[in-house]
């Protein structure tokens, strides 16, 4: 047998055994504990500061309150994508973002009693008063329904919607501090675009309906999850979902390299599969918001930045992908982007230096080969995003329709380079795209495939139905 | 929020570290149950800051030691930060620093004297009725800013916060009876000092202070400037009309505007080193006692 049968049969060996583990797990993915093992296995993360904690909606308003807890969010954005952050700043940021302090139990008790009319003691048949997880402008406590579900409920501190959405307001402070803090950045664009996430991100509501559209569509996947919201629990300032356990990004780090390609696959395909099919994008690619159960599978957590996309705003992208990766119709890509205001039409620059500039945006799908997305490669990209200075800059414009997909397209490749993830991406993409309908490429990807196919039947049992 | 770029800052948060103990040996001269620990760690201190000044210059005598004897113009964040930093010693210190922290200054005060050229008098730093006046210029400016843009200050705490003050002006030689013990009092003494004036000094002093050039930065710059604005705002009508002030437009001065602007401020100073961590402790010392 000559060494390349051999590597061959290898590869199928463990391509099978790979087919096999998943092919377990569907239908029971995520096997069902009791309640009470769930809620008991979901850990106090170290982080928060419960010996600080906030015993007023007066100290909520001094430490969040007049800007801070704005200018902190916008500190965070920026340190994703600004290029020349020093190094200082950088661990500024981290400090202040790592001091969490939650709400006393009082606190948080008051906020569910304003919003849900009861002791969070008599709603829930358990309630654990000391929160498990820091959110952005609330904190999340783990209990049991009534009716004996586990889940996880996110409380906002109070008064925090009524002063982001003053802060938002005085634009111009806003401009002028980032403007003194990052030099060289395109003030207007990203302090609109931040603004528009915070204002989005207060309301639960939103958040809630955003996150059920997610949790319908991913309902049986074989490796994407999210959880389902409990809608009798959940207000403009509290939200209830599934509580679910598992491992943090830190953790997935320590796991061996197959574990975190895994990982990336998932996270690459749940960012596809939302965009091209379910016409959706989800807005914080941020470590925190993600849970890793192993071989691939991946819970997604935080769905307060959310857009839904029109097939007009989509026809585009589809238009710009297809003639640049498959028709090589240059010109044509680039009325693409002039269509969907990437770029000023008749702006006088070659259109190849249009496809070089923006072609590195679809680097990873560019070629049919496997492809490791280096921390490097991540920055990179990155670097161009907010560039404020190349020869295209004065043409080039993110439209407002786009910007959380690209802030998140961002996210998701520092996501992808930290874990240094290699995969076909565009073997992938092919499957997902609609205008390919590609064939299973992955041990994933045929699980997803007959998944779609049950969801296909399924869906078609409804209509049929009803 | 650029530390790089908000250097001028540093100095104060060096000091700032540095007067928050970490194993104090006793809860020091106001202790924590004081109205001053919170009042002296209020956001909007850097607007007192700024009033305090203006305040303080409009006496020739302060405003001559201060020009004839102080380095403030080659450093003024520098300056600043030592005035800081003696503030924060004295108040979060504990006993033995703060009284060192006092006599140090006592110490320098003793060759700080000579002759105001406008109005042709003799002053020396020890001078009672000059440290008292220095004093009541900060002390009302903390008053008065804070009421205004700070935590919520009660005029029963405010009181209470004049009255405990005393012991601040008592450590650098001012008799503890000649000390006003209200707000009312305290700014009763301000208008009865009768060589109030704007001198050339004091004019050329604060408008350095309103447009350091050591902000090179034109969005700072600006930030800076509008503080600044709030500062004279904040004035009593005689000071502002001294310095030939116009009052600033009432939108500049409103309450959220300008917390929003002192809370901007306060995140790029708490995100240097060891800010945060020092109100931290102060923070939890608070909280130990209740």
């Amino acid at each position: 047998m000559s060494a390349a049968t051999a590597a061959m049969r290898q590869s199928r060996i463990s391509r099978g055994a790979a087919l096999a583990r998943l092919a377990l797990r569907i239908g029971g993915r995520y096997v069902a504990r009791s309640p009470k093992l769930l809620f008991a296995s979901v850990e106090h993360r170290a982080e928060l500061r419960h010996d600080l904690a906030y015993r007023s909606a007066d100290e909520v308003a001094e430490e969040l309150g007049s800007m801070k807890g704005v200018l902190m969010k916008l500190g965070q954005m920026a340190s994703y994508i600004y290029d020349d952050m020093p190094l200082t700043f950088r661990a500024a940021m981290s400090r202040l973002q790592h001091r969490a302090a939650p709400m006393t139990p009082e606190l948080a008790a008051s906020v569910i009693r304003e919003e849900l009319g009861g002791e969070p003691e008599q709603l829930f048949r358990e309630w654990d008063p000391l929160p498990f997880a820091a959110a952005s402008i609330g904190q999340v406590h783990r209990a049991i329904t009534r009716d004996g579900r586990a889940v996880a409920v996110k409380v906002q501190y109070p008064g925090i919607a009524r002063s982001i959405t003053s802060d938002l307001r005085n634009v111009g402070l806003l401009r002028r501090v980032v403007g003194a803090a990052f030099p060289g950045l395109d003030t207007r664009s990203f302090v609109d675009e931040v603004s528009d996430r915070l204002r989005e991100e207060v309301d639960y509501v939103r958040e809630a309906g955003s996150q059920e559209v997610f949790a319908r569509y991913y309902d049986g996947h074989p490796v994407i999850r999210v959880p389902h919201v409990v809608p009798e629990l959940s207000t403009a300032r509290v939200l209830t979902s599934e509580l679910v356990s598992g491992s943090s990004f830190d953790d997935l780090l320590t796991w061996d390299q197959h574990e975190r390609d895994l990982a990336a696959e998932t996270i690459h395909r749940f960012v596809f599969r939302s965009l091209y099919r379910l016409h959706a994008f989800n807005g914080d690619p941020h470590p925190g918001n993600y849970l890793f159960h192993g071989d691939g599978r991946v819970t997604f957590l935080d769905f307060g930045l959310t857009k839904m996309f029109t097939e007009a705003d989509l026809n585009p992208l589809i238009d710009a992908v297809r003639c640049l990766v498959f028709e090589k119709d240059y010109e044509a890509f680039r009325a693409a982007l002039e269509q969907a205001g990437f770029l000023k039409p008749g702006a006088p620059v070659p259109t190849q230096l249009v496809v070089d500039r923006f072609g590195q945006f679809y680097g990873t799908v560019l070629q049919d080969a496997p492809m490791t997305i280096t921390p490097a490669y991540a920055s990179a990209i990155v670097r161009r995003f907010f560039d404020a200075r190349g020869p295209l800059a004065p043409y080039s414009d993110v439209p407002r329709e786009y910007v959380i997909m690209q802030r998140i397209n961002l996210g998701l490749y520092a996501l992808l380079g930290s874990l240094n993830a290699t995969a076909n991406w565009r073997r992938i993409a092919e499957e997902i795209w609609p205008f390919r309908n590609g064939p299973p490429s992955t041990p994933i990807g045929e699980a997803e495939a007959r998944w779609e196919a049950t969801r296909a039947s399924t869906t078609l049992e409804k209509v049929i139905k009803n | 929020m650029d530390t790089a770029r908000l250097s001028p800052l540093e100095p104060l948060a060096r000091a700032f570290q540095r007067a928050v103990p970490e194993h104090p040996a006793d809860d020091g001269l106001f202790g924590r149950r004081s109205i001053v620990w919170r009042v002296n760690r209020d956001r909007s201190f850097p607007l007192a800051g700024m009033r305090s000044l203006m305040v303080q210059a409009l006496h020739p005598l302060a405003m001559a030691g201060v020009a004839q004897h102080s380095n403030w113009r080659q450093d003024p964040f520098g300056r600043l930060a030592a005035t800081s930093s003696y503030l924060l010693t004295t108040t979060y210190g504990d006993t033995v620093s703060a009284l060192a922290a006092a006599a140090w200054v006592r110490k320098i005060h003793v060759h700080v004297r000579g002759t105001d050229a406008v109005t042709g008098l003799a002053y020396s730093a020890e001078d009672p009725a000059l440290l008292l006046w220095v004093h009541a210029g900060m002390v009302d400016s903390v008053v008065t800013v804070a009421q205004r843009y700070g935590r919520p200050l009660s005029s029963e705490d405010a009181d209470r916060y004049v009255a405990e003050m005393v012991r601040f002006a008592e450590i650098v030689g001012v008799p503890r009876d000649d000390v006003p013990t209200t707000v009312q009092a305290l700014r009763g003494y301000i208008e009865s000092v009768g060589l109030r004036q704007a001198t050339p000094a004091a004019r050329d002093a604060i408008q350095t202070v309103l447009d350091p050039p050591e902000i090179e930065e034109d969005d700072m710059r600006q930030l800076w400037r509008d503080l600044g604005q709030v500062a004279v705002g904040t004035l009593p009508d005689w000071a502002r009309d001294m310095y030939g002030f116009q009052a600033p437009p009432p939108e500049l001065m409103e309450r959220e505007s300008v917390r929003q602007l002192l809370g901007a401020l306060d995140l790029a100073f708490e995100g240097l080193p060891g800010v945060l961590e020092a109100r931290q402790r102060i923070e939890l010392r608070i909280r130990a006692t209740e």
